[in-house]
């Protein structure tokens, strides 16, 4: 696929000539993608490669040093309303980072209510909406320690879900989750696409990767260098170094 | 009529003219300050129970001396030692407070004499008479500091020690009322005071004590008015003494005060009781002398303490931030107040301050204000440290996740990481208001009326330490236990930081 010089303002995310420097350390090299609405995006690559870099640079928590990042057609740069930004694009970490010292209730209406300034009772029938909808809700009262991890991480993307997202980026939301529980998690990211909402995530696991992505996007050294369906990527991959982290993944 | 109001106003100003042109330069502003340190009766104590109730031959000398001037007798009570700096630092116009009128002295200040007086060695009733201060050799001798005895001693034992025997061995306390305790309990063989000290204690120490020695010291005859160096205020002062001297007024104040000549009439029988006295000990319990002393310290400790966690917050994040100027002046800032002793610094902003910057010598300046001033620059030195170490052990990720919400620095600083830092400060920051409220203790030598304070002029004015000792304890004891108590119901609500305790909780 080849994508025109110019970013496509009718993609939710369009990205061109995306870097990033860490110092003098070039942490993304020149990315271009085009990510359609409701799509589920899968960022593949080796540890170091910058996967978690330029997820972190689609919410601007890292800001980049070059390239053009349009949202819904708006250009991305150091004059975005970060609070309206943040509210578009919502995340959800590894370590899941709930707020230890709020019920799991708590955790999800603080920043709509912060932020959005929506009142307490409307903001907690939002948050019961959504803990619902990971099947949580009976542990709406509990302290983030109360629950499993796989419990924790659905209050996780409960809490992004709460400031009404149309993206959400995933930090390897399973990396810490037994089997069964990322079963649950892949169940819930398919719900998220079939309500429209646009996923980017990075993982490790083939498995998740295979049966979630429309598309996967391989990284090495901060470069995307294949941009593919899950088939053909997993099955054909086009580049040398895909295939031999391909390789090194299924022997581990 | 008019003519001789006009007549009586001629005759009248002048007369006035001259009265203010004859006022030494320490009296002004209709105001005569002194600075004593009332624990040593008869010349300057606290009789009865209210702190502020001065008394003795020197304040009655300081009060006749402020009619004499026609103004207002503003007294002002610190430790011995603090006296002589706070006269330096003008923060009083004199100073009678029982000293001497010695050589040394007079380098630095002028001083005039108002009274004879005799050295006398004294020791526990039975031990026997000796012939000179040498005889003293090898023995243990108290004081009290910041006295000029020490230096005296110190001569004697230059000749003891060129002779080839042991020195004196000399302990130094900082009331007078320690100095006697120590003969009393056996721990010290004599101390060294003036006679007119003992004619009043007659009846705390009579039948206990007896004098060994009246050593003929030519620098131990007179107590002296000292004030800052200036002959005409010198002439002016000693005008004063010799006019009240000539009228017998002086004679009839120490005479009121029992300070006449005969030593050995001093020590007769009377004995007193020695059992610890539940009266006297449940009396200074509730007296409003020892409410008001611990009060102070509360409020002295808290207001303090407050202080130094408000700023000690920012100075915390500025710390933990990027390097700069800032951050490295912060560093210098608490290595400099942790690292000077606390006393010191009370010492430093009360005395030393006023030398740079005059209006610290105004009045709105008080011992209270001062003490808060201090407290909280040294309590926030180590207060820094535990907010660092706090805000430090919160989870980045915290950060990155109310960052990912859209919250701003403040709002996430307000209700996620403060939050959570306030967990892990809890258990040392009361630590910490623990050990300041026993460190206001030390404020009593800028002459804040603390607890200790309290506590120290009443055992000079009764002898009976246990009873007060006892009493300022039980106040001690009490407020540390009541922050403990609540420290413990504040650990309660953090039980989202344990697992056991939120599931019990939830159960
Ligand atoms: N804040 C930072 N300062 C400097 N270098 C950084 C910073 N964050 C990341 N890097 C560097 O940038 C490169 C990419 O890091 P990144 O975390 O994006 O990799 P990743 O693909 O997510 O790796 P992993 O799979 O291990 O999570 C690494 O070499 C890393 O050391
Ligand atoms: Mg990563």
């Amino acid at each position: 696929m080849q994508l025109s010089t110019s970013p496509d303002p009718t993609a939710r995310i369009s990205i061109r000539g995306l870097s990033k420097f860490y110092k003098d350390y070039l942490a993304l090299d020149r990315i271009d993608l085009d990510i359609s609405k409701g799509e589920k995006i899968v960022v593949l690559g080796p540890s170091g490669s910058g996967k978690s870099t330029f997820i972190r640079c689609l919410n601007r928590i890292e800001p980049h040093d070059s390239g053009v990042l349009m949202i819904d057609g708006h250009v991305i740069d150091d004059r975005t309303d970060l609070t309206a930004l943040r509210g578009s694009v919502g995340m959800v970490f590894q370590n899941y980072n709930l707020f230890p010292h709020l019920s799991v209730l708590d955790n999800c209406t603080l920043a709509p209510r912060l932020v959005r300034g929506i009142t307490k009772s409307d903001a907690e029938a939002t948050a019961r909406r959504y803990l619902s909808q990971v099947n949580i809700a009976e542990q709406a009262e509990k302290f983030p320690i109360q629950l499993s991890g796989g419990q924790q991480q659905r209050v996780a993307i409960a809490r992004a879900l709460c400031m009404n997202p149309e993206i959400i980026l995933f930090d390897e939301p399973t990396a810490a989750l037994d089997p069964e529980s990322i079963s649950g998690i892949v169940g819930i990211m398919r719900d998220l696409a079939d309500q429209g909402i646009t996923t980017v995530c990075v993982t490790h696991e083939m498995g998740f990767a295979r049966h979630i992505a429309d598309r996967i996007v391989f990284m090495d050294r901060g470069a995307v260098l294949e941009v593919t369906p899950p088939e053909e990527f997993f099955t054909a991959p086009r580049t040398e170094r895909a295939r031999t982290f391909l390789a090194q993944m299924i022997r581990h | 009529m008019l003519a001789a109001a006009l007549l009586a106003l001629a005759v009248l100003l002048p007369a006035a003219r001259a009265l203010a042109d004859d006022l030494p330069s320490f009296v002004h502003d209709g105001q005569l300050t002194l600075c004593t340190n009332p624990t040593l009766p008869p010349m300057t104590f606290v009789n009865g129970s209210d702190t502020n109730a001065l008394a003795g031959m020197d304040i009655d000398l300081a009060r006749r001396l402020a009619a004499y001037w026609h103004v207002a007798l503003i007294p002002q009570t610190m430790d011995f030692e603090g006296l002589f700096p706070s006269l330096s630092a003008q923060r009083c116009g004199m100073v009678i407070s029982g000293v001497l009128r010695q050589a040394g002295r007079l380098r630095n200040y002028d001083a005039v004499a108002y009274l004879d007086s005799t050295v006398v060695a004294v020791a526990r009733v039975g031990t026997p008479k000796i012939r000179e201060m040498a005889d003293l050799s090898g023995q243990t001798v108290a004081v009290q500091s910041g006295t000029s005895y020490a230096a005296q001693i110190e001569r004697e034992n230059d000749r003891l020690r060129a002779s080839g025997r042991p020195p004196i061995i000399l302990q130094q306390y900082p009331t007078e009322d320690q100095v006697v305790q120590q003969v009393l309990i056996g721990r010290v063989h004599a101390f060294i005071s003036q006679d007119v000290e003992l004619y009043y204690r007659q009846k705390q120490l009579g039948g206990k004590v007896t004098i060994i020695l009246t050593p003929d010291y030519p620098d131990f005859h007179q107590f002296a008015v000292y004030i800052r160096k200036d002959s005409r205020d010198s002439a002016l002062l000693q005008k004063a003494i010799d006019e009240l001297s000539q009228k017998g007024e002086i004679a009839a104040m120490a005479k009121k005060w029992g300070i006449s000549g005969d030593h050995q009439s001093v020590f007769t029988e009377r004995n007193a009781p020695s059992r610890f006295d539940f009266a006297t000990f449940f009396g200074a319990l509730f007296s409003t002398a020892f409410l008001k002393g611990a009060a102070l310290t509360l409020v002295i400790a808290l207001l303090s303490h407050l202080t130094a966690i408000a700023i000690s917050i920012p100075m915390a994040m500025k710390l933990n931030g990027r390097d700069s100027i800032i951050r490295r002046l912060l560093g210098l800032y608490v290595a400099v107040f942790r690292g000077a002793p606390t006393l010191l610094q009370l010492l430093f902003i009360w005395n030393a301050l006023p030398q740079f910057f005059p209006i610290f010598r105004e009045h709105w300046f008080t011992p209270f204000l001062a003490t808060w001033l201090s407290l909280s620059i040294n309590e926030s030195a180590y207060q820094v440290e535990i907010n660092r170490a706090a805000l430090r052990a919160v989870d980045p990720g915290q950060v990155l996740a109310a960052d990912a919400l859209g919250m701003t620095t403040a709002q996430t600083y307000r209700h996620v990481i403060f939050p959570q830092a306030l967990r892990i400060a809890l258990p040392p920051t009361i630590n910490e208001f623990i050990s300041l409220l026993k460190t206001t203790s030390l404020a009593s030598v800028i002459s804040l009326q603390e607890l200790l304070a309290v506590t120290q002029i009443q055992v000079a004015r009764t002898f009976q330490f246990t009873e007060y000792y006892a009493a300022a304890l039980v106040y001690y004891l009490a407020m540390v236990f009541f922050f403990l108590f609540l420290q413990k119901r504040i650990e309660r609500r953090f039980i989202w930081a344990d697992r056991n305790k939120a599931s019990a909780d939830a159960a």
